[in-house]
């Protein structure tokens, strides 16, 4: 049976702090507020980008969304399933995230391995787990990294396999944290490329503006831990005015090149 | 701080000889498994003066390297941290026993240098053969064997995990210590004010890697269960190979050499 699911993600005003040590009374309280009453929701099989300056407090959405933060306020929906630390198991299954540093992300000896370690987890059969993680290393374009060591890998590197990682896994949602940092200009044009032959639910985080605008139909732009505005991806990243009153700038394509200022 | 580099690269450098593919790395986990301990226990029983009863057994790590491709000088360089603390603990037999055991020419031989020999002795052998289990097999195949003898998962678990962090421990280290060195270049080590801060540092980074990481095995369905070997099945040859070297070592153990050896002196 096809479920037809609307809404893949839904946030109802959530707000966040992280916890933080007082010394004064010798416990942990909530700290500064890094998200305040934000409310979104995916509209269809849809790609949204996440922008906003330094701090804003992207990573900690995304964080919220797969369930690694779990005291906010508010309601998020995952498949119309709220996220809360019962339900973990089954929205994880759901969910593929992409850590923003891919050392945080990677753990075992070599690609093939790390690939494999969700499709195992899912008692998958081996020759089923070897089937996805070679589709995996394929649509990332990095079959031949399959039996390196992780240790030995570049930055860019890391960061296609970390991808491979959670394509294994075949979610239906993906929140990808900076995807496109540490890749040289083919990877980042094959990554693009790549997304967008992708049939899920992408949310991106990332100060890559030319990437949200290749990738995304819609944008969600926070400043502050609020929201401050929502729209087609073609509209927020043209409008200079707003871009820059929150920290960004145009993209580079929409821009033009005028040389460099002396 | 060049050890810290080294210490991560030799972790990594055995994870890289136990992924090779030579005969011996083929072998079922378990079949090693079993031979390793069985020759622990083997060496290990042996009374504190037989002397040349323990001798023989070093065949084992012998023929082992052979197999294996591995050079013993290699092992014995990623020993020597540990070597030293088997010295020191057997250093002491020959200032506590004094009973002459024989002569060599006019040296009396007492029995607390060859129980210290024999100590050091045993103390080698199980660390070569440990040595030899890890670098021929790998961490998670043998956890996969000792799951398979049944020991409880949250046991194998944590011994995989613990092997993991001590990488992500020391490369934290490693990161900390390069970025302090390269911003105080005149400096031989580390200010000792500096030390708490630093570790401090460490402590904190090492766990926020540690509980991020564990949040990406959570996040890919982990749930305290490893996957990690095929599952394996034992072959002819490994059932040669069990059985060849616990009829060697037993025989080895029972078998009186010294005794024969006086029959020829
Ligand atoms: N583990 C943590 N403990 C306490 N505060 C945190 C923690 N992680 C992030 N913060 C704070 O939360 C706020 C939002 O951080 P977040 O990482 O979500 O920002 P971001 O939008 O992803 O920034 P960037 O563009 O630099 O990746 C920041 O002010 C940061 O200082
Ligand atoms: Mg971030």
């Amino acid at each position: 049976m096809i479920k037809m699911i609307q809404h893949f993600i839904e946030c109802r005003n959530i707000s966040f702090s992280y916890e933080k040590f007082s010394q004064v009374k010798f416990s942990y309280e909530n700290g500064k507020e890094v998200l305040k009453d934000v409310s979104f929701k995916t509209d269809g099989k849809e790609a949204v980008g996440i922008i906003g300056a330094n701090g804003v407090g992207k990573s900690t959405l995304l964080r919220i969304l797969v369930g690694l933060e779990l005291n906010f306020t508010g309601e998020v929906l995952v498949e119309q399933i709220p996220v809360t630390k019962k339900s973990l198991p089954e929205i994880r299954s759901k969910i593929g995230y992409l850590f923003q540093d891919s050392d945080n992300q990677l753990f075992n000896q070599t690609v093939y391995n790390d690939v494999a370690f969700g499709p195992r987890n899912y008692g998958l059969e081996e020759e089923e787990v070897e089937k996805r993680v070679m589709k995996a290393l394929g649509t990332m374009g990095i079959t031949h990294l399959r039996d390196k060591q992780i240790y030995k890998m570049s930055g860019g590197e890391k960061k296609m396999a970390s991808i491979a990682t959670i394509l294994a896994m075949e979610p239906d949602i993906i929140l990808l944290d900076e995807p496109s940092i540490a890749l040289d200009p083919k990877n980042r044009r094959a990554l693009i490329n790549t997304l967008n032959s992708l049939d899920y639910v992408k949310l991106i985080a990332s100060h890559d503006l030319d990437m949200i605008l290749e990738t995304c139909d819609r944008v969600i732009l926070l400043a502050e831990g609020r929201i401050i505005r929502e729209g087609i991806t073609e509209l927020i990243l043209r409008d200079k005015e707003l871009l820059e009153a929150y920290g960004l700038e145009l993209p580079l394509c929409l821009r033009g090149y005028q040389g460099r200022k002396r | 701080m060049g050890k810290l580099t080294n210490a991560v690269y030799e972790i990594h450098v055995l994870d890289e000889m136990a992924e090779r593919d030579t005969g011996i790395n083929q072998v079922h986990p378990l079949v090693k498994l079993i031979v390793t301990v069985v020759y622990i226990t083997c060496a290990v029983s042996f009374d504190k003066y037989n002397l040349l009863g323990l001798l023989p057994f070093l065949i084992y790590p012998l023929i082992l390297f052979e197999l294996a491709g591995i050079s013993i000088k290699s092992c014995i360089k990623k020993l020597k941290v540990v070597l030293p603390l088997v010295c020191f603990i057997g250093l002491f037999n020959p200032v506590f026993d004094h009973t002459p055991l024989f002569k060599i020419g006019n040296i009396i031989i007492t029995g607390g240098i060859i129980s210290m020999v024999t100590l050091i002795m045993k103390g080698t052998y199980a660390l070569m053969a440990s040595f030899l289990l890890v670098a021929t097999t790998g961490i998670e195949k043998i956890c996969y064997a000792l799951k398979l003898l049944h020991l409880p998962s949250i046991i194998v678990t944590q011994i995989l995990l613990t092997y993991r962090y001590i990488t992500v421990l020391l490369s934290e280290a490693n990161a900390v210590f390069q970025a302090y060195s390269l911003r105080a270049p005149r400096e031989n080590g580390v200010k000792y004010k500096i030390w708490g801060s630093l570790i401090g540092q460490l402590l904190f980074r090492s766990m926020d890697r540690a509980g991020n990481l564990y949040d990406s095995m959570l996040l890919r369905g982990f749930q305290g269960e490893f996957y990690y070997a095929r599952s394996q099945k034992g072959s002819g040859s490994d059932y040669v190979y069990l059985f060849s070297w616990l009829g060697i070592f037993i025989a080895l153990r029972l078998i009186n050499i010294t005794g024969y050896l006086k029959v020829f002196f």
